[in-house]
Parts: structure tokens; C-alpha cells; sequence
């Protein structure tokens, strides 16, 4: 750790963090949209409109994906949330941006929900698929997809304010 | 000697169907473990994780910018920056949750169920107990006998509890059982929503 900070510069060395974090976000987040569209729109026909065909991949092949997208990027996040307390919040609070903090407030509680939510997620995905637990499944699946499109959204406007390239 | 002869093949043939039976049902039964485990666990969550931040009971308190963790919970010192709780309010509400979690494993399927219908409905009730009473009392003496108001709302609440798990019954409780896992999360996100209202009223 400390070689790591005396290669690059403190800052540079939280950037590259924070970087890598917007990375697997956006991952993570391609693959819970394709599996939540997958789910809320199921497919009807093999022909049709492009709408109608959306359905590239069987949306239980995505399971481990965005599990094990999620687990790391949510440790990364937290290990990130350090350096946003002293060096984000403190300058947000001071210059009025309550919207703002408010926002990233709830996303660090709408992102814990759903890890918590997680292993249920996976059971309910395991195959074969359960009928029984085709309406629990498909709303685990929302709202986890909810709890990522938040954090991405929540997130990305605080690195608007103080974060790379800002 | 043909009886004798009967028995060993029958015990033969019992030896050879064993192998092939009891993985299958080892497995299911592992299934059923881990699906009781994961779904008890994310109901446990949401409502310990809930509870916890709203008491502000964090396992410990991190300070950044000192780099220090202090036990439990401790406000902002002066030249240590601002404290973090968030950390040990998962810290505290994930093992919490694993115990809860694991403690179902061993309680019969139609006891969990029912003991969850009984939770949850509690989880609800006990904050609306709460927030009706802070309606019926003057500002100022609610928030000096917060603790007091808090635990006398529990009354009713349990109560109520009692009451409608007693209605609801064993297949109701079964109905709703895997639903808390949806309704306990958005439920507590509400709470916590409403919490953060100081941010957005200003």
C-alpha cells in the first residue's frame, strides 16, 4: 500500500480507484438491465420487431455475473467511500449541495438492501427454475437492478462534483 | 435357508438403490437449507440494518481522516474529521443477519414461517406505534422521552403482532413468506428515506 503510494500521488492513486469502480459499475450495470428487461419483458415470439427479439442471453446465465460484479464492486465502493467522507462530502456540505448529499446518503442503504438480497437471488435463479417463485424472482431481480441504476446514477453525479475529470 | 436367501438379496438390493437415492436427497436438502438460509438472512437484514441506523448503534466508528476506529459509537472529536458509521452498522447488521439466518436452518419450515409473519408484522408495526404517538404528544416532550415513547409503543405493537399472526394462520404465513423479502427491503428504504427528508426540505 504505501509502495503504491509512493508510485503514484495520493490523489492519482484514489482516481485510478474511483476509476476502476465507474468500470465494473457500468458492467454490472449492462448486465442487471439485460436480465431485469429479460425478466419484465419476456420473450413472446422468435420473429417480430427488434423489441420482441431482445433476448440475447437466457437472463440465468447472467446470475453469476452480476454476483460477482456486485460483491466487488460494493467492497471497492466502500474502500472509495473513505476518501469521498473528507474529501467530497466535507466541500459539498460547505458549498450547499444537500440534494446532492442527500442522494448519495440513500445509496449507500439502497445498496446494502441489496446486497443483503443477494444470496435469496441466487437461490431463486438456480436451475431448474421453480414456477412457484417465477413472480418472487422476477421482482429480486427489479429491485436489484433499482439498487444498481441508483448507486450508478447517484454516484456519477457526485463524481460530477468532485471525482475524475471533474 | 430360501427366507434367509430373500433377506440378503432384498438388503443386496436396498445397498445398490442407496448410492443412487441419497445424493439426490442430500442435495435437495441442502437446496432447502441454503433457500431457507438466504431468504430468512435478507429478511434479517433489512429490518436489523434498518433498525440500527435509525438508533445509530454502528459495531464501531471509523474516522478517515485519523485513520481510527473507535468501538461502538462515538461523534466527531475535535482534529479527528468527520466519523463514519456505515460501516459498522453492516458489520453489525451482516453477522446479525447470519445468525438469524442460520438459527432458521434449525427451526421446522411452518415455525419459521410463522415466527417471520410475527417479525415483520412487528418491524411494521412498531414504527407506526412510534410515529403515532409522537402525533399525540407535544414536540418537545417526545424527543426529551423519546427511549420511553419507544419502548411503550412496542406494547400495542407486539399486540398487534400477536393478533395477526394468530389470524393469519399457518398457510398465510407459508403465502407470505418468501413476499417479506421484498416488502421488508422497500419498507425499511422508506424509513431511511424519510430520515434523509432534513437534506431535501433545506
Amino acid at each position: 500500500m504505501d509502495a503504491l503510494t509512493d508510485f503514484l500521488s495520493g490523489t492519482m492513486f484514489w482516481r485510478i480507484l474511483l476509476y476502476l469502480h465507474f468500470l465494473m459499475a457500468v458492467a454490472l450495470l449492462a448486465a442487471v438491465t439485460l436480465q431485469a428487461v429479460t425478466v419484465l419483458i419476456p420473450a413472446r415470439q422468435t420473429t417480430g420487431n427488434f423489441i420482441d427479439r431482445f433476448h440475447p442471453v437466457a437472463p440465468a446465465n447472467l446470475v453469476p455475473i452480476v454476483v460477482w460484479l456486485y460483491v466487488p464492486n460494493f467492497l471497492l465502493g466502500a474502500w472509495v467511500y473513505t476518501k469521498y467522507r473528507t474529501y467530497v462530502r466535507i466541500p459539498m456540505e460547505q458549498l450547499g449541495y444537500w440534494w446532492t448529499l442527500g442522494s448519495f446518503e440513500f445509496k449507500e442503504h439502497i445498496i446494502a438492501m441489496g446486497i443483503a438480497l443477494l444470496p435469496a437471488y441466487w437461490y431463486f435463479w438456480r436451475q431448474p427454475l421453480s414456477k412457484d417463485h417465477a413472480a418472487i424472482r422476477k421482482w429480486v431481480t427489479v429491485f436489484v437492478a433499482v439498487a444498481v441504476w441508483y448507486s450508478f446514477l447517484s454516484g456519477h453525479v457526485a463524481n460530477n462534483f468532485r471525482g475524475v475529470g471533474s | 435357508m430360501t427366507h434367509a436367501l430373500d433377506v440378503n438379496e432384498r438388503l443386496a438390493q436396498l445397498d445398490e438403490s442407496r448410492p443412487t437415492v441419497a445424493p439426490a436427497s442430500r442435495a435437495k436438502a441442502t437446496t432447502d437449507r441454503f433457500a431457507t438460509f438466504a431468504i430468512t438472512f435478507g429478511v434479517a437484514f433489512a429490518i436489523l440494518y434498518t433498525v440500527f441506523e435509525r438508533l445509530n448503534w454502528p459495531l464501531f466508528t471509523y474516522h478517515p481522516a485519523v485513520g481510527k476506529v473507535d468501538f461502538w459509537m462515538h461523534s466527531a472529536r475535535s482534529g479527528e474529521g468527520p466519523p463514519m458509521y456505515w460501516y459498522g452498522w453492516l458489520v453489525l447488521a451482516g453477522p446479525a443477519a447470519l445468525v438469524v439466518g442460520w438459527a432458521a436452518i434449525l427451526v421446522p419450515r411452518e415455525r419459521l414461517q410463522q415466527a417471520t409473519f410475527f417479525c415483520c408484522t412487528l418491524a411494521i408495526l412498531w414504527p407506526i406505534a412510534l410515529a403515532a404517538a409522537s402525533l399525540l404528544t407535544d414536540q418537545t416532550t417526545f424527543n426529551e422521552q423519546w427511549t420511553t415513547f419507544a419502548l411503550w409503543s412496542g406494547v400495542p405493537a407486539v399486540a398487534g403482532a400477536v393478533t395477526l399472526t394468530y389470524l393469519a394462520g399457518a398457510r398465510w404465513a407459508e403465502r407470505m413468506w418468501t413476499s417479506w423479502l421484498l416488502i421488508m427491503p422497500i419498507g425499511g428504504l422508506v424509513i431511511l428515506a424519510y430520515s434523509l427528508k432534513s437534506y431535501f426540505l433545506r
